[in-house]
């Protein structure tokens, strides 16, 4: 190794383990008082690279970490609390939304079913004083922007029901075998129409008009086309 | 429900524990590396407010990091480039300022005897006044113990890079002692 490389590679490197320079250094003692001499430069400039660390820098980057990390928990606790604020949210809206929905997909099921709750209540008072004016009627038909030009068999009772998360007008008249149920119900996404239905003992039918339908449920043996005539001959949309 | 809300909090008590751990990681961590990082980025900046600032963003950023930190003995590499990142950001902040170098600021903190305490200051200042290019392998070399293939790998330098820039620290350091009358006293006569 000649001269200039071994001092290049001893100021790069005082404490340098490599073998050829130690070797290099044994051969030639002029070579090892250099290596002596830089490597004692070295342990000064050591010393007077070694500055005092200030007192508190253990304590202050201590304290700086608690505080971040206490700052960090408080967002985490409250993107928690957001999140089962979300989710509660989330919760009741779909819960709304799974009562308000029907449970019945077609408009037959949803009358006779509605018809079968309603009797239930119905039968056991006397409505044989009960009798609807024509005003009254057509102020709540006037919801559906329809109205009855006239009045035809005995109206025993006319209010708004909700049943199955629909909310419609329930008519009841008198009829000649039993109570006679009209329902006037907003046209429904999800509900299909069915023009006639019946079950053991009731039957129905249903008009399909541009701003709602209609339907008629009646006794099984109920002369129902007669009403169906009367509803169709007497009702005027006023849109 | 009601299971979803226990499992929650033994996640929490893990999480918890976890967060003990990585405290005692970062506690160690501070102990063992605040020393060699404060000085590392006092030479880096020569000022000792905005060294004690440099080191406390680098372990905050440790702090956050702390999990991608898989070995140990990685951690000195690690934060020193941390704390290189953050000294290259404060020069994206302000330009100004550190543009010259300022011999005053270099302050002697150690009370060592007179004698001592002259070359020291004396080197000081040298050391101070080397180009950065110069005094950055060095500082790396000669405290933070680093061989040159790791100093290479952290200033994203090749080998013979580092080795020709330590070559020249010396030397000029060398140099500029030897030319200085007043060190080592030899002029008594």
């Amino acid at each position: 190794m000649d001269d200039l490389q071994f001092r290049r590679s001893i100021y790069a490197d005082p404490n340098s383990a490599d073998k050829d320079i130690i070797a290099a250094q044994n051969a030639d003692p002029a070579k090892k008082q250099f290596a002596q001499e830089i490597a004692q430069l070295d342990q000064q400039i050591k010393k007077a690279m070694d500055v005092d660390i200030p007192e508190d820098l253990y304590n202050k980057l201590m304290l700086k970490q608690v505080l971040v990390s206490h700052q960090q928990q408080k967002r985490k606790s409250r993107i928690h609390l957001a999140l089962a604020a979300s989710i509660a949210f989330v919760l009741g809206i779909s819960f709304t939304f799974w009562q308000s929905s029907t449970p019945y997909n077609d408009i037959g099921a949803l009358s006779l079913a509605h018809v079968a709750h309603e009797t239930m209540h119905f039968a056991d008072e006397d409505h044989s004083q009960a009798q609807v004016s024509l005003t009254s009627l057509n102020e709540k038909m006037a919801d559906f922007n329809a109205q009855f030009s006239q009045s035809f068999g005995k109206l025993i009772s006319a209010g708004y029901c909700n049943f199955g998360g629909i909310k419609s007008l329930h008519l009841i008249y008198q009829g000649e075998l039993g109570p006679v149920t009209v329902f006037v119900m907003p046209n429904e996404e999800g509900l299909a129409f069915t023009a006639n239905f019946a079950n053991e003992k009731l039957k129905g039918q249903a008009l399909h008009f541009d701003h709602a339908n209609i339907v008629v449920v009646g006794d099984k043996n109920e002369p129902l086309n007669q009403w169906r005539e009367n509803i169709e001959k007497n009702l005027t949309w006023s849109i | 429900m009601i299971k979803k809300i226990i499992g929650n909090k033994s996640k929490a008590e893990q999480v918890s524990t976890s967060m003990a751990s990585k405290q005692i990681r970062y506690e160690a961590l501070v102990r063992a590396l605040h020393g060699d990082l404060y000085r590392y980025a006092y030479w880096l900046c020569h000022d000792k407010h905005i060294a004690e600032d440099l080191v406390q963003e680098t372990f905050l950023r440790a702090w956050r990091a702390l999990d991608s930190l898989k070995d140990e003995k990685a951690a000195k590499s690690w934060l020193i480039t941390i704390l290189r990142r953050e000294n290259a950001r404060r020069f994206e902040r302000k330009r100004f300022d550190m543009s010259e170098y300022d011999e005053v600021t270099i302050v002697d903190t150690q009370s060592l005897d007179h004698e001592q305490d002259m070359e020291n200051q004396l080197l000081r200042e040298k050391i101070a006044k080397l180009p950065e290019e110069y005094r950055e392998p060095l500082v790396l070399q000669v405290l933070g113990g680093f061989s040159g293939e790791e100093i290479a790998t952290l200033l994203d330098l090749n080998k013979n890079t580092v080795m020709t820039r330590l070559f020249r620290a010396r030397n000029q350091l060398k140099e500029a002692l030897d030319d200085e009358p007043l060190f080592r006293g030899q002029y008594n006569g």
